[in-house]
C-alpha cells in the first residue's frame, strides 16, 4: 500500500471516530466468531434476553441475570430496540432469528437452530438505566450498537500488509503441513501444472481459483473441523461471487523475479490487490475499526471432537485473528482519533454440551489456544478474559450409574442425525449423554496428531442438541435459559453501566 | 490416567425415550437429575446482599467523600474563626514577651514553631491514614467485584496489593510468600481470591475473634459486678470503641482521630442495615440466654446483653475493615466468636466469677 494511500486510510478513520464521538454513538460492540461458533444464536439470545431482562423478572430481578449488575442491582429501567443507523448495513434479523429458536407460529416442535449468516449485519439497542456513580446520578441511557461480522473476514485483515508474492508462499506453505496435505492435493497438481509466466486467460484463472476454493472448502468440512486460511471471502463470496476480485489463486512465484505484464502473474496479483481495495479495506475502515469492544466466539468443542491436529489448526487460526486487533485502552485522544478495542473476551461456545463440573478445563484449554494473543493484548493494556458460556442452553447436569461408575452425564433431545457408537438419534426422545472427560492438563489435547477421529478412538464426544422448548410468558417467549451470559455482558459493557 | 481408566470414561449415550435407561448395549442403568447448578448458583448470588451492605456502610463513612456540606462548612469556618483568634493572641503573646526580654520572646517564637510543625505532621498523619482505610475499602469492593467476574488479571493486582499492605507483618511472611508466588501462575481468578483469603486472613481473622471475645467477656463481667448504671455505660462505650480501634489496626488500616470518625460512622450504618438480618439467626438464642441468666440475677442478665451488643459491633466491626469480604471462609456469627454468652446461666456465672 503507498504511503499516501494509508495517509488517506488512517485519515478516513479518524474522520469517522470523530463523528461517532460527537453524535455520541455510545458503544460498539463486536461480535464475531469462525463460522458455526455460534454467533447469531449468542445475538439472538443477548437481544432477546435485554429486550425481556427489564420487563418480565421485575419480580425476581436476580434470578434471570444476577451477575449483570445494572439488572441485578434493579437499576435497568428499559431496553428496546432503536432502527437500524448504518443504511448500508443489513439489519440483524433478531424477529425471525428468535422464531426459528421458539418455533414462532408453527409450534413448539418446529423450534430449530437459526440458519448461519455470512455476512455483516447489525442492531442498534438503547438501554435505559439510572446511574449510580459519577457526577451525572440519576436516568440515563446506553446506545449499544453490535456489529456482527464472520471471523473468516478478520483473517483477510493481515492481507493488508502482505504483497502477493508473500501471500502466495505463505498459502502454499501452509497446505503443506501433514493435516492439510491431503485435502490440498488436488490443487497442489493443478497449480504445479500452471506457469506464472504465460500469457493470462480466464479459464486458467477460473480453473485455480476454482480448485483453491475447493481445498478450502474441504478443510472446513465438518469431519475435519480445519479453521479456514484467508481469502476469507471465498467460502463466503455473497454478491461478489465472479467478479475478478475474486477469482484468483496463489501461485509458486520464483523470488524477486518480476514477471511482464499480461502473464498469468501479474493478472493474478492485480485481481489480488483489488480484492484488498475492494473487500479488505473498506471492512476495515467501516466497521472493524470502529469497534469499542469485542466478544470472539470460539466452538473449541468441535475441533476437539475432530482431533489434536484440528485444535492446532484452530490456535492458528486464532494467533492470526488476534493480529488483526488494534486493541489498546481508550483514551479521550485515541477515542477522537484511532479508536482501540479496550476489551476482548474469548468464550468457548456451547458449554451446554458439558457437564458444569467440566467447564473450568474447557476454559483452561481455551486459554491455553489464545495465550499468545493474551500475552499480546496485556503489554497494550486492554482487558481480555477467558469464559465458557452457553448463550442458549440446551440441556441439564444429571448423573448416570452405569457399571458401578457414576458419570456426569447432560439430558438433552440430541439433533437429527447425531450419532454415537453406532447409535443414531431421530432428534425427538431425551438421551442421557456422558461426553467423556476433558483432561485435566489442557496442553494434552494439542498432543498427537489425530483428525477426524472416529467414535472408538476419540476420548471424548460432544453431540449437538436440539433448542430447548422456550415457553411464553404474556404472549411472548420467556427469557432463554443461559449458562454465564450474564457475565459476558458484564464484562463488556457493565462498566458503561454504573 | 492410565489406560484400563482411559477405557472406562469413554462417551456413551443413554436413552430415555422407553421410561427406563439404557444404553447403546441394551444395558440399563440409574438416572439421578441434579439439582440445577446454575439456579443454584443464581440464587446464592442473589442472597449474597450482606455484601451490598457492607459495601453500602463503607461508602457512608470511609469512602465517604463530600466537598461539600453545610456541616462541613459550618465547622470549617468556625475552625477557622478560632484559628485567628488564637493566631492573634500568640502574636501578641510573643510581642509581649519580645518587650519583656528578648530571650524570652524567642523562646516563645521557638515554641510556636515546634507546636506548629508538631501539628504539621500530625495532620500529614491523619491524612495517610485515611488513604490508608480508604485502600482497605477499595480492595475490598475491588475483590467483591473480581470474584463476583472471575477475573484474572483484576484478581493478580489485587493480591499484590493485598501482600504489600501486610508487607510489616512479619508473622504473615510465609502467606504473603505463598500468595505473590501464586499471581505468577495462571491460576483461576475466583481461585486465587479464594486462596489469598485462606492463606492472608485466617490468622487474622483469629486474632480479631479473640479481640472481639475479649471484649464481650469484659463487658459482661463489668455491667455485672458494677455498682452504678453510669459506671458501666462509660465502660461500655470505652471498651466498644477501644475495640472498633484494634481491628482496624489487625487489618493494616492506623486510624486517627478523623479516620476513626469515618470508621465509626461505616461501623454503625453497617449495624444498622444487619441488625435486623443478623436478629434472625440469633435472636431465639440472645432471648433464651438473656432469659436464664436474668432468672438467676437481673444485673447478670444486663451483663450478657451488654456482652451480646459489644459482639455484634466487633463483628460489624470486622466485616468493614476486612481488606477481603468472606468468600473462602465463612463469616462469623455472634454464637462463633462469644459462646460463653450463651452457654446456660450456671456456667456463665462461673465464668464471670473467674
Amino acid at each position: 500500500m503507498s504511503l499516501l494511500g494509508s495517509i488517506l486510510n488512517e485519515t478516513a478513520i479518524a474522520a469517522r471516530s470523530l463523528a461517532d464521538y460527537v453524535t455520541g454513538t455510545g458503544l460498539r460492540l463486536g461480535v464475531t466468531g469462525l463460522s458455526r461458533s455460534g454467533k447469531t444464536v449468542f445475538l439472538t439470545a443477548l437481544v432477546h434476553n435485554l429486550l425481556r431482562l427489564s420487563k418480565a423478572s421485575a419480580a425476581e430481578p436476580r434470578r434471570t441475570f444476577p451477575v449483570f449488575r445494572v439488572h441485578a442491582e434493579n437499576r435497568l429501567t428499559r431496553a428496546l430496540l432503536e432502527q437500524q443507523p448504518d443504511d448500508a448495513v443489513p439489519r440483524f434479523a433478531y424477529e425471525q432469528h428468535l422464531a426459528a429458536l421458539t418455533g414462532g407460529d408453527e409450534g413448539k416442535d418446529a423450534r430449530r437452530w437459526p440458519e448461519s449468516t455470512n455476512r455483516i449485519s447489525e442492531l442498534r439497542l438503547t438501554l435505559e438505566f439510572e446511574r449510580k456513580e459519577g457526577w451525572r446520578k440519576g436516568a440515563s441511557s446506553l446506545t449499544l450498537d453490535i456489529v456482527d461480522y464472520p471471523g473468516e473476514w478478520l483473517l483477510d485483515l493481515p492481507l493488508l500488509e502482505k504483497d502477493f508474492a508473500t501471500f502466495s508462499r505463505d498459502t502454499i506453505e501452509a497446505s503443506a503441513a501433514a493435516s492439510r496435505a491431503p485435502l490440498a492435493a488436488e490443487w497442489r497438481a493443478m497449480l504445479s501444472s500452471l506457469d506464472p509466466k504465460a500469457p493470462a486467460t480466464e479459464t486458467d484463472a477460473q480453473k485455480a481459483a476454482q480448485a483453491f476454493t475447493g481445498y478450502l472448502r474441504a478443510s472446513r468440512n465438518d469431519r475435519y473441523a480445519l479453521s479456514t486460511l484467508p481469502p476469507g471471502r471465498f467460502l463466503m463470496p455473497g454478491d461478489l461471487e465472479g467478479s475478478p476480485a475474486l477469482t484468483f489463486a496463489p501461485l509458486q512465484l520464483g523470488d524477486g523475479e518480476i514477471y511482464p505484464s499480461g502473464s498469468l502473474a501479474a493478472m493474478m496479483e492485480r485481481r489480488y490487490e483489488s480484492y484488498k481495495s475492494h473487500v479488505v479495506r473498506p471492512f476495515f475502515r467501516d466497521h472493524f475499526s470502529r469497534l469499542d469492544r469485542q466478544i470472539v466466539l470460539v466452538d473449541a468443542l468441535a475441533s476437539l471432537n475432530s482431533g489434536p491436529s484440528a485444535v492446532r489448526d484452530l490456535e492458528n487460526a486464532m494467533s492470526e485473528v488476534l493480529n488483526a486487533f488494534r486493541t489498546g485502552r481508550s483514551t479521550l485522544w485515541s477515542t477522537l482519533f484511532r479508536p482501540r478495542i479496550d476489551k476482548i473476551l474469548f468464550a468457548a461456545t456451547k458449554a451446554d454440551h458439558l457437564h458444569h463440573t467440566s467447564h473450568d478445563r474447557l476454559e483452561a484449554i481455551l486459554r491455553l489456544l489464545v495465550a499468545r494473543a493474551i500475552a499480546r493484548a496485556e503489554n497494550l493494556g486492554a482487558d481480555i478474559d477467558v469464559i465458557a458460556l452457553a448463550a442458549v442452553r440446551a440441556t441439564r447436569d444429571a448423573k448416570v450409574k452405569h457399571n458401578g461408575d457414576m458419570l456426569d452425564a447432560i439430558i438433552g433431545t440430541p439433533l437429527a442425525g447425531e450419532a454415537l457408537h453406532g447409535e443414531t438419534f431421530e432428534g425427538l426422545s431425551e438421551a442421557a449423554i456422558f461426553p467423556g472427560e476433558l483432561p485435566d492438563d489442557p496442553k494434552r489435547v494439542f498432543r498427537g496428531d489425530g483428525l477426524a477421529a472416529s467414535d472408538d478412538e476419540a476420548a471424548w464426544r460432544f453431540l449437538r442438541f436440539r433448542p430447548p422448548i422456550i415457553e411464553d410468558t404474556d404472549g411472548r417467549p420467556s427469557p432463554i435459559p443461559h449458562i454465564r451470559l450474564d457475565r459476558a455482558l458484564e464484562f463488556l459493557i457493565g462498566d458503561r453501566l454504573v | 490416567m492410565s489406560e484400563k481408566d482411559a477405557t472406562q470414561r469413554r462417551p456413551r449415550a443413554f436413552r430415555l425415550d422407553s421410561g427406563a435407561v439404557v444404553d447403546t448395549a441394551g444395558q440399563s442403568a440409574a438416572l439421578d437429575i441434579e439439582p440445577d447448578f446454575y439456579a443454584r448458583e443464581a440464587e446464592t448470588l442473589a442472597a449474597g446482599n450482606t455484601e451490598a451492605a457492607i459495601e453500602g456502610a463503607q461508602k457512608q463513612g470511609i469512602l465517604r467523600r463530600s466537598l461539600f456540606s453545610w456541616g462541613g462548612l459550618f465547622w470549617s469556618a468556625l475552625t477557622s474563626l478560632l484559628l485567628l483568634a488564637l493566631g492573634l493572641w500568640f502574636t501578641q503573646l510573643v510581642e509581649d514577651l519580645f518587650r519583656r526580654t528578648p530571650a524570652l520572646g524567642y523562646a516563645g517564637a521557638v515554641l510556636i514553631a515546634l507546636a506548629v510543625l508538631a501539628l504539621v505532621v500530625l495532620a500529614l498523619r491523619e491524612i495517610f491514614a485515611i488513604g490508608r482505610q480508604r485502600k482497605i475499602a477499595q480492595l475490598h469492593i475491588g475483590f467483591a467485584q473480581a470474584r463476583e467476574r472471575d477475573d484474572t488479571a483484576t484478581a493478580r493486582t489485587l493480591v499484590r496489593e493485598l501482600t504489600a499492605l501486610y508487607e510489616k507483618r512479619a508473622d504473615t511472611a510465609r502467606a504473603r510468600k505463598d500468595a505473590e508466588a501464586l499471581t505468577q501462575e495462571i491460576v483461576d481468578g475466583r481461585d486465587l481470591i479464594d486462596i489469598a483469603e485462606r492463606s492472608l486472613m485466617s490468622s487474622l481473622d483469629r486474632d480479631v475473634q479473640r479481640e472481639i471475645a475479649n471484649a464481650a467477656k469484659r463487658v459482661s463481667l463489668v455491667t455485672a459486678v458494677s455498682p452504678r448504671a453510669v459506671v458501666d455505660l462509660l465502660f461500655v462505650a470505652a471498651q466498644t470503641l477501644r475495640l472498633i480501634r484494634r481491628i482496624s489496626e489487625i487489618y493494616g488500616g492506623r486510624p486517627g482521630l478523623f479516620g476513626f470518625f469515618k470508621l465509626l460512622r461505616s461501623v454503625f450504618a453497617h449495624l444498622a442495615v444487619t441488625g435486623g438480618m443478623a436478629a434472625g439467626d440469633s435472636i431465639l438464642q440472645q432471648a433464651l440466654g438473656h432469659g436464664l441468666a436474668a432468672r438467676i440475677s437481673a444485673r447478670l442478665g444486663e451483663g450478657v446483653l451488654n456482652g451480646l451488643l459489644t459482639t455484634r459491633v466487633g463483628l460489624s466491626a470486622m466485616s468493614v475493615c476486612r481488606p477481603m469480604p468472606f468468600a473462602a471462609l465463612d463469616a462469623p456469627g455472634v454464637s462463633d466468636v462469644a459462646p460463653f454468652l450463651f452457654s446456660s446461666g450456671k456456667q456463665e456465672q462461673t465464668k464471670n466469677e473467674r
